[in-house]
């Protein structure tokens, strides 16, 4: 007895292949043509488009951005948000509850709203500068505006709540029976932390750092609002490319480039699990 | 106890490190600097005079805008299920020859960077008008093909993660005692995804609903969601009528959360995509 589930997958395949395939066809296709200005592109293929790309040292520091600052980011979010996410998934109190409500009230508000906020926690005159500049903490007020830590806060807002979704389930994989024994033998709650939950959930650690690294690799809009034209990212510059450019070409070639490293980082991920099943 | 003190103190840094911009935000949009210039740091936290005129400034396409991204995360959440559910039932439920390769396929939107499928739909939708004279590029409708796209791999995930705990002998014994395939799909099947399927359907409404980069190359003038709205209104002059919008959102998000709460719980949302 046997009902037909398989052929429920076609038509969503079918949508889901058309759509995946044609786009990604669609742009990698451009990326072989010289942008000849104006949105128009040349008769025939070349790799001027990556040769460009590849030969420009800008388009390295560009790329050297978005990896650095993407790899601070995600370590921030993973640091804070792993204690973040382990105390949420052993606490039972009505606190925990009204936490995890503002963690995912914060992911799903739209970045745009919580990087407006940050401007104006962060302007020039405004009370916490103030307050830095007052107790000495800083010679001149802090900017996030165009500058490289403006970015990796504004990735870490953008990641954070996503994060310690990923890490909540990290830590729901290392038995509670575990802590409960060094508990039994004596260890206080951070030495068990630190001792047990630390080392088991590791593996897990390193998988979502690569996650969320791929998640900022990839993130626009609070590097656009943040580096200000001044900090460059990839998907900053592929926009800019695209949409003030009109370099259908140059758009493609960046495109292809991220994507590259995205694959690779997921790559490398595959194989870490696969490594730390054998 | 150092490690009560310490979760408590981290619980609390991380309430006003996530909490910080949005009070902000809502803090602002009912202050009346003395100034009233229109530069950022004129918003005054905490505020000194209260107002309201900053609601009464919000202009007709702002809520037009508003209007747009919530219809189109409703109909994106509504397409993803269409998409995602019977998706999910096949890929856990059916037998499928490199079940591996399927999966990836439904998981890689998820893997490609925002800005990527913003671009790449926009020139599919330019190759498509070439080929068939129907341009979807700046249309409702183009805007939620490619919304749809981005949200259907989250309703995938969380239905197929119930199906995997589910024992599919339940549907074998109601076949065997007569049902039918649509009874036993209505009776048995669909009562015990509802969960997954909402709180997926949830996930496919929301990353519509805050989504800049996808918007962002299909929107046009006239037809511009919420937040693509706000991401180009930052880049020009500063107005607080953006606060006071920003405010109506972050309610109507936390109104939101309210009632999914209600509905499937706060833990189902963070559990359904393990």
């Amino acid at each position: 007895m046997n009902a037909p589930w398989h052929r429920l997958l076609l038509p969503p395949l079918v949508v889901t292949l058309v759509l995946l395939l044609g786009t990604q066809a669609v742009f990698l296709h451009a990326s072989f043509y010289r942008d000849m200005g104006f949105g128009v592109q040349a008769e025939t293929w070349s790799l001027a488009n990556y040769a460009r790309m590849l030969g420009d040292p800008f388009y390295g520091g560009v790329l050297w951005n978005s990896l650095s600052l993407s790899g601070a980011a995600a370590a921030w979010v993973t640091l804070l948000g792993f204690p973040t996410a382990y105390v949420l998934a052993r606490a039972q109190s009505r606190w925990a509850l009204a936490m995890l409500a503002l963690i995912l009230l914060s992911a799903f508000i739209t970045i745009a709203i919580k990087i407006y906020g940050l401007m104006i926690i962060f302007a020039g005159d405004g009370v916490l500068n103030r307050t830095l500049l007052l107790l000495g903490l800083v010679e001149r007020p802090v900017t996030l505006i165009g500058t490289r830590f403006g970015v990796v806060v504004g990735l870490s807002y953008f990641s954070f709540g996503f994060a310690v979704m990923l890490l909540y389930s990290v830590v729901r994989t290392i038995p509670r029976s575990l802590e409960e024994a060094a508990a039994a033998h004596g260890a206080g709650r951070l030495r068990t932390f630190r001792r047990v939950v630390l080392p088991l959930a590791l593996p897990g650690l390193l998988t979502v750092f690569l996650t969320v690294f791929n998640l900022c690799m990839g993130a626009f809009t609070s590097a656009s609002l943040l580096g200000a034209g001044r900090v460059l990212t990839l998907p900053v510059l592929i926009e800019r490319s695209m949409l003030a450019e009109i370099r259908y070409g140059l758009a493609g070639a960046l495109a292809a480039l991220l994507m590259a490293v995205v694959i690779a980082v997921n790559l490398l991920s595959v194989l870490r699990l696969r490594r730390s099943r054998a | 106890m150092t490690g009560r003190l310490l979760s408590a103190l981290l619980m609390g840094f991380v309430a006003i490190y996530l909490a910080a911009p949005l009070v902000v935000v809502i803090g602002g949009s009912f202050s009346a600097p003395e100034t009233g210039g229109l530069l950022i740091s004129y918003v005054e936290f905490p505020p000194q005079k209260l107002t309201l005129d900053w609601y009464r400034a919000i202009t007709a396409a702002t809520y037009r805008g508003l209007g747009l991204a919530i219809l189109l995360g409703l109909c994106a959440a509504l397409g993803a299920c269409l998409l995602g559910v019977p998706a999910a039932l096949g890929l856990v439920r059916g037998r499928i020859p490199g079940r591996a390769v399927v999966e990836a396929i439904f998981r890689a939107p998820l893997q490609i960077p925002a800005v990527v499928t913003g671009i790449a739909f926009l020139q599919f939708y330019y190759v498509v008008a070439d080929l068939t004279e129907f341009d979807l590029s700046g249309t409702f409708a183009g805007l939620l093909i490619a919304h749809i796209f981005i949200a259907t791999p989250f309703v995938v995930g969380s239905t197929g993660a119930i199906l995997l705990r589910f024992d599919g002998r339940l549907e074998e014994a109601a076949l065997t005692l007569g049902a039918s395939r649509w009874r036993t799909f209505h009776r048995v099947t669909l009562p015990v995804i509802l969960p997954g399927v909402m709180t997926g359907a949830v996930y496919a409404f929301l990353v519509s609903f805050v989504d800049v980069p996808v918007s962002l190359f299909l929107s046009r003038p006239g037809l511009v969601p919420y937040p693509v709205e706000l991401f180009d209104s930052m880049q020009q002059e500063f107005s607080p009528a953006i606060l006071a919008s920003a405010t109506i959102v972050i309610l109507l998000s936390a109104a939101m959360l309210f009632a999914v709460h209600r509905i499937v719980g706060l833990d189902a949302l963070l559990k359904s995509q393990s």
